[in-house]
């Protein structure tokens, strides 16, 4: 009855039990921070110039150039099971054929606290072009700054951090920029 | 070394035996109805992924758990986590998602197919291109000749995150010698053990 085996057995059973709890305890917590900073974004400059397709060559595609400031504190966001912090500026629109749109233009992962004051100021680090492959008539777009805080340990969160106040209309096709 | 198990197999008869045998079935067959019933409750064909590759350092690392949903009725959206399986490739692979777009499906003319599709033609399809957060460039050449990721090639939506575990399941593809030796060791454990 009282052989090593049984008593390995006896403590690693224990042991797991209570990593296992503990791991639940502090996945839980992270409910707890309710933090919801506010930013600002406001988009400085928008230029569709006409370009070539990737993979065709001989096909046209309107690339958009967004120059955008970014001025958001996001230290509320960082606690103890704040791995890192997925920030990402989005575009939202719905293009002639009522198709609805999200493409993300730029991000940035941050993994300190200190690092957590977002000043940023310059242009879309992605391709911005539209499925149909010209912003030529497209209703105005919305931008998004948004965040997904990545723990530990538990469940992936996500938040709003600014948005601009008014839709960003795109300008005329330029053929060069 | 084994003549004193051999000895109280002989002792314990063959039914006891044929009992272990039972227990160590259930214990396999329960741990299958699990999973499937996860797979159910999740809507996702493997609810559990371990990461395999470093395209989402320093938020995924090799080895690490991810618990993922697929819900039928909800859509995805720029900077969610997917897994997603390309025909034609073994892996599935965990990367974000970097563009969405909803193209409304094309609508059937009678009014039959309409009803019948009800459920699933208000969710418009989704076209997506996802990006692994430590590479430069998006995905397209990974989709093997695809223009874009649709709904159907996509397993799940990460949801939780749990580190390390997973690392044995890669311990053992690596290593082939250990899995055998595991899960000999735990067979003959549930022969052989007397409670």
């Amino acid at each position: 009855m009282h052989s090593i085996f049984s008593r390995v057995n006896n403590i690693s059973a224990f042991l797991s039990s209570c990593m296992m709890t503990l791991l639940a305890a502090i996945a839980l917590s992270s409910f707890l921070f309710t933090a919801n900073p506010q930013g600002d974004l406001a988009i400085s400059s928008i230029k569709v110039v006409s370009s070539n397709a990737r993979r065709y060559p001989n096909k046209k595609q309107d690339l958009a150039f967004v120059h955008f400031n970014i001025t958001a504190d996001l230290t509320p966001l960082f606690h103890w099971n704040t791995k890192q912090l997925f920030l990402y500026l989005e575009a939202e629109y719905a293009n002639k054929k009522g198709v609805k749109n999200e493409v993300v233009i730029w991000d940035r992962i941050v993994r300190r606290k200190e690092d957590a004051f977002i000043k940023f100021e310059g242009k879309n680090k992605y391709v911005f072009r539209d499925i149909s492959s010209s912003f030529n008539g497209v209703p105005p777009a919305n931008y998004v700054l948004k965040y997904n805080i990545m723990p530990y340990v538990g469940l992936l969160q996500y938040g709003e951090a600014a948005r601009t106040a008014e839709a960003v209309a795109f300008p005329a096709t330029q053929s060069r920029l | 070394m084994f003549t004193e198990e051999l000895k109280a197999f002989k002792r314990l008869g063959f039914r006891h035996v044929l009992l272990q045998v039972l227990n160590f079935a259930s214990v396999i067959a329960s741990g299958l109805m699990i999973w499937k019933g996860l797979g159910i409750v999740t809507n996702s064909e493997s609810p559990i992924v371990v990461v395999l590759s470093g395209s989402m350092e320093p938020a995924f690392y090799r080895g690490d758990l991810l618990f993922l949903t697929n819900p039928q009725n909800e859509r995805y959206q720029t900077g969610d986590i997917t897994v997603y399986k390309i025909p034609g490739a073994d892996i599935p692979i965990v990367h974000r998602v970097l563009e969405t777009h909803d193209v409304t499906p094309k609508t059937k003319k009678s009014k039959k197919a309409a009803e019948t599709s009800s459920a699933v033609s208000t969710l418009p399809h989704q076209r997506l291109l996802t990006k692994g957060d430590n590479n430069y460039v998006d995905d397209i050449e990974l989709y093997q000749g695809l223009e874009w990721l649709e709904r159907k090639h996509i397993v799940g939506k990460v949801r939780g995150f749990l580190p390390y575990v997973g690392y044995v399941t890669i311990a053992m593809n690596d290593f082939p010698q250990l899995k055998y030796a595991l899960l000999g060791s735990l067979g003959l454990l549930a022969l052989i053990q007397r409670e």
